[in-house]
């Protein structure tokens, strides 16, 4: 198999893997974007994506001094996100340690590879808590065991107790001092907080170990036997796996997590013109 | 210290103190970016924050050895290196902090979104801005270049004045008191004027930001708020600067605020060097930065070239200007292949036995050989590829920027909306429809789709495969390939029938995932189709927001034609910037000569091409604008003669032939043909100076 060398595994990849091998090979080794249409209603969906982001840039802006009244003013043609917006006001950043980081990317070393979690927010006292923030967007709460379930909680967390030191005062962060928060802004701000252990962070360390070390000696990247993870896959035309799926099953609380490399967007508005 | 072999001098440099700033500056090849490169992994090595570092380039090509090597580092825990460009930096910042300022910039929305302009974007507004005027009075009538050129051109002067710091009202009336002359030119002056005011009234008016006016109001408004001073000094507590040399005054200007406050700061300077002066660069205002640095510290001489390179360097040099410190003695002639030919494709065949005899018989690997030529034409490409092709020898070919429309899967996917758009009044050619059948159906050869095309394609519609009447004809397609002619033909067909108003991005998606990426057609399991695809899709798309957005302030316009007829025009889907990252570092390489000086990276041969072509040292034509006028070191008052076209022009070859040279190990091949491409004797100034060169030498030979 032919990851490169600077390959970074990141929440997005290993739960893609999780999915469908298939659709890790073609994402990530053969790199092939596909324009087909994830759902049915694609500018439903885009729409839908894109309102997530705006509120993520929100929370982002107001995080680095930006006054929350200047924002709010800037919501009067959407009145969902405004409903999002005053959850978060209100609920989103209470009980927290004092010390924020925003949209921070932190990476580690597993299995020979780099693992890299972009967080929305760190909030972290050296000695006390660390608390990862994550805002969801979606229609539903999942289950405290759900959530649980999920790799971008696995990578999270393991990631901040092996890459977080230097947020933390110098000093390696027990993991039983960390906390993940999910805070569902469109659920009236609803926070679902799961802990961290030592044993935890083992077993954590293991299942993505094994991962990376399967996919790294992976020579077949079979399709998955469960289509029903292809309603929402682009690759469909290609697999030959049907059509794409309702709008109202897809879960974006699993699109909003942003996998961040450097250069991942160029955006240089001075052209390199040929001289 | 992770694992890059440095000189004692490079290695202290690397390991300076995490405090203090140090000015490096040398020559191409001595050293200077390893020393960069080495620096970001020590100071993460020692426990910095890597989200306290910037890394700062003028283009983002530049930063590649930096983001190689780091993303080398898989030990490394923690954060990561921030790298930016000004254009990246400045556009993270007015984004971040946009509502504490749009107010105050003028911006006529300011509780909406800010809505910025790719480049592609800034063409198409410009011409809504500006076509109108243009028209009515009659502007640029005497100036023979296509509208892209003379927008792109309008779009130059206002990154000049945002770069420099003049304010854009100032852009004719500098341009026009450097003339030594000439009211007609005086006069496009202050059409260009116009134009860019005009632009800038509609941009202000729509919450729109090309690059201009993002980086004024970042430099005028954001920065004079603590929240974003507080943010951006917070991650800038260690500054590694490269290439600062091509970087332009406004990167300078901020970089001079950002030493305020970092702990630590290394800046590199290429000396002879400042390529990118079309864009603003300005190797002497960089200068400024070097007073500031506490400890100032040069690379000597060149860890690439060999003894006769290094001569033929500075007898190049020495032909054109002041003679290089550290002249060498050695006879430079083994180092420089030459040949004369009377015909431009006998050159091309000279470029390629030596390219062939260099990888077959002597060994050497494709990477360190590339082929350069001042301007690279797709004629010229194509005849090289051709060339070498026939010898096994595959070619890589980077230009810096290539249009998007000109890839055959994204002609097809046009060509097959306009078919299903008929109310746009834009039938495709027959010509494209071969092509876009040739791209879209797998197996479908240039022959059957002309006899499709002739058959088939009648008032702008495709006709079913069953109106083919000759039985004869049917064998020839194959009943197979007419079954999936049929499937295209009637899926165009329905949508047209329906009357579906999809967004153009959306109609390439529908047609590519219901059909053309299904077994069978030609975009089926082809990364470069898909890929391309995508890119058009993303290119639509962009447009479509951009619009859509204008669409509050505005009246509605017809996306999908507009689109097409953008791109017909040349202005969208012909700047695709695309990705040194994903450019394979495999084959051998043929690019503009300036591009491969950006790309940073030494070989162990070159070819220049065409060495009597005039493009070797003179600038672009452009009309409208001037980038020695416009820049920050030009002296009010003063006039630009020919003299001084002259010696610019000097001035320019010759640090053009030091970078080239100093990015050369063993030897320089000249393609020499009396005719150009075109067919026209060549006499420029390159050319005279290799036989100066060439003459003096011969001389020297026989004194001896
Ligand atoms: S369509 Fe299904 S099988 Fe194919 S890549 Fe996607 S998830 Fe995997």
């Amino acid at each position: 198999m032919s990851l490169s060398d600077d390959f970074a595994f990141t929440q997005g990849s290993l739960a893609d893997y999780a999915d469908c091998a298939r659709r890790f090979e073609l994402r990530y080794i053969m790199r092939m974007r596909y324009p087909a249409f994830e759902s049915l209603d694609p500018l439903q969906f885009e729409a839908r994506l894109r309102q997530g982001a705006r509120f993520h840039k929100l929370a982002q802006q107001h995080l680095l001094g930006v006054p929350a009244e200047l924002l709010s003013r800037s919501l009067a043609d959407d009145e969902e996100l405004a409903r999002w917006w005053a959850n978060y006001l209100a609920h989103g950043l209470t009980n927290l340690p004092a010390q924020r980081h925003s949209e921070i990317t932190l990476q580690t070393q597993l299995g020979g590879h780099r693992l890299v979690a972009k967080y929305d927010l760190l909030a972290l006292e050296p000695g006390g808590e660390a608390v990862i923030v994550d805002w969801k967007t979606g229609a539903r709460v999942p289950s405290q065991s759900q959530l649980r379930g999920r790799m971008q909680t696995t990578v999270y967390r393991y990631v901040l107790s092996r890459a977080g030191a230097h947020l933390y005062g110098g000093a390696s962060i027990p993991p039983e001092r960390i906390r993940m928060d999910y805070v569902f802004v469109a659920q009236a701000g609803q926070r679902l907080s799961l802990d961290y252990s030592a044993a935890q962070m083992r077993a954590d360390e293991a299942f993505l170990s094994e991962m990376i070390a399967e996919i790294e000696g992976a020579h077949d990247f079979p399709l998955t036997d469960d289509e029903r993870r292809c309603r929402f896959c682009s690759y469909r035309s290609l697999c030959d796996r049907g059509e794409p799926g309702s709008l109202e099953d897809f879960d974006f609380d699993e699109m909003e997590d942003g996998d961040d490399d450097v250069f991942a967007v160029d955006f240089d508005q001075i052209a390199e013109t040929e001289f | 210290m992770a694992s890059i072999s440095l000189s004692r001098a490079q290695a202290e440099l690397a390991s300076a103190p995490l405090t203090g700033s140090v000015w490096l500056e040398g020559w191409a090849g001595s050293g200077k970016t390893s020393v960069g490169v080495q620096r970001i992994l020590y100071l993460m090595e020692r426990g910095i924050p890597a989200e306290s570092i910037l890394l700062f380039v003028p283009q983002r090509s530049l930063a590649q050895p930096y983001i190689r090597a780091m993303r080398g580092q898989r030990a490394h825990r923690g954060g990561q290196v921030y790298v930016h460009t000004m254009g990246s930096l400045s556009l993270k910042m007015v984004e971040t902090f946009w509502f504490l300022v749009a107010e105050r910039a003028g911006f006529r929305y300011p509780r909406d979104l800010p809505n910025f302009l790719s480049l592609e974007m800034v063409q198409y507004h410009m011409a809504r801005a500006i076509e109108p005027i243009v028209a009515e009075r009659d502007y640029f009538n005497s100036v023979r270049i296509n509208r892209p050129r003379l927008y792109s051109q309008i779009v130059d002067n206002m990154n000049k004045a945002a770069i420099v710091g003049f304010p854009i009202d100032e852009i004719g009336s500098r341009l026009t008191s450097a003339l030594a002359g000439g009211v007609e030119q005086a006069h496009i002056y202050g059409d260009a004027q116009t134009c860019a005011l005009e632009f800038r009234r509609y941009c202000l008016a729509h919450n729109l930001l090309d690059f201009s006016l993002q980086l004024e109001v970042f430099r005028d408004h954001i920065w004079a708020t603590p929240q974003a001073r507080t943010f951006l000094r917070g991650r800038c507590k260690h500054l590694i600067v490269d290439n600062v040399e091509e970087d332009n005054p406004a990167s300078h200007w901020l970089l001079l605020d950002l030493l305020e406050t970092s702990d630590s700061a290394l800046i590199i300077y290429d000396r002879d060097a400042g390529f990118r002066r079309f864009l603003g660069a300005d190797p002497t205002a960089a200068r400024r930065l070097r007073e500031r640095c506490e400890t100032k510290a040069t690379l000597e001489g060149s860890l690439v070239m060999g003894g006769e390179v290094q001569a033929l360097s500075g007898r190049l040099a020495a032909q054109l200007g002041p003679s290089v410190a550290r002249a060498n003695t050695a006879d430079p002639r083994p180092a420089l292949i030459t040949e004369a030919h009377r015909f431009h494709p006998q050159m091309l065949d000279w470029v390629a036995a030596n390219v062939d005899e260099l990888v077959n018989a002597r060994g050497v690997s494709p990477t360190d050989i590339v082929i350069l030529a001042p301007f690279l034409s797709d004629a010229l490409r194509f005849s090289l590829a051709d060339g070498l092709a026939r010898r096994g020898l595959p070619l890589r070919s980077h230009r810096p920027s290539r249009a998007l429309r000109d890839e055959a899967a994204a002609r097809a996917l046009l060509t097959l909306a306009r078919l299903a758009h008929p109310h746009w009044g834009l039938p495709p050619t027959n010509f494209d429809v071969v092509c876009a059948l040739t791209t879209s159906i797998a197996g479908l050869d240039l022959t059957r789709a002309q006899l499709l095309a002739e058959m088939l394609y009648r008032n702008g519609c495709l006709l079913p495969f069953a109106e083919v009447r000759s039985s004869a004809m049917q064998d020839r397609v194959t009943f197979e390939l007419g079954e999936r002619y049929d499937r295209l033909a009637g899926w165009i067909s329905r949508y047209v029938d329906g009357e579906r108003a999809d967004a153009i991005d959306i109609f390439f998606r529908r047609l590519f995932g219901a059909l053309l990426s299904r077994a069978g057609y030609g975009f089926h399991a082809d990364v470069d189709a898909a890929n391309t695809a995508q890119n058009l899709v993303d290119s639509a798309r962009n447009f479509r927001w951009s619009l859509d957005y204008m669409s509050r302030y505005d009246d509605d316009i017809d996306l999908g034609l507009d689109y097409v007829n953008m791109v017909d025009r040349g202005v969208i889907a012909n700047f695709y910037a695309r990705d040194w990252i994903s450019d394979a570092e495999e084959g051998l390489l043929i690019a503009p000569a300036y591009t491969f000086l950006l790309s940073n990276r030494p070989v162990d041969y070159q070819f220049w091409l065409n060495i009597g072509s005039e493009g070797w040292s003179r600038r672009l034509y452009q009309p409208l604008t001037h980038p020695y006028v416009l820049s920050r070191g030009w002296q009010a008052g003063a006039v630009w003669t020919d003299e001084d076209e002259r010696e610019l022009n000097r001035q320019s070859l010759r640090r053009l032939l030091l970078a080239l040279t100093r990015r050369c190990r063993k030897g320089v091949y000249l393609g020499y043909s009396e005719l150009s491409e075109s067919g026209y004797e060549q006499r420029g100034l390159l050319l005279e100076t290799i036989q100066s060169l060439l003459r003096r030498l011969a001389q020297e030979g026989q004194d001896v």
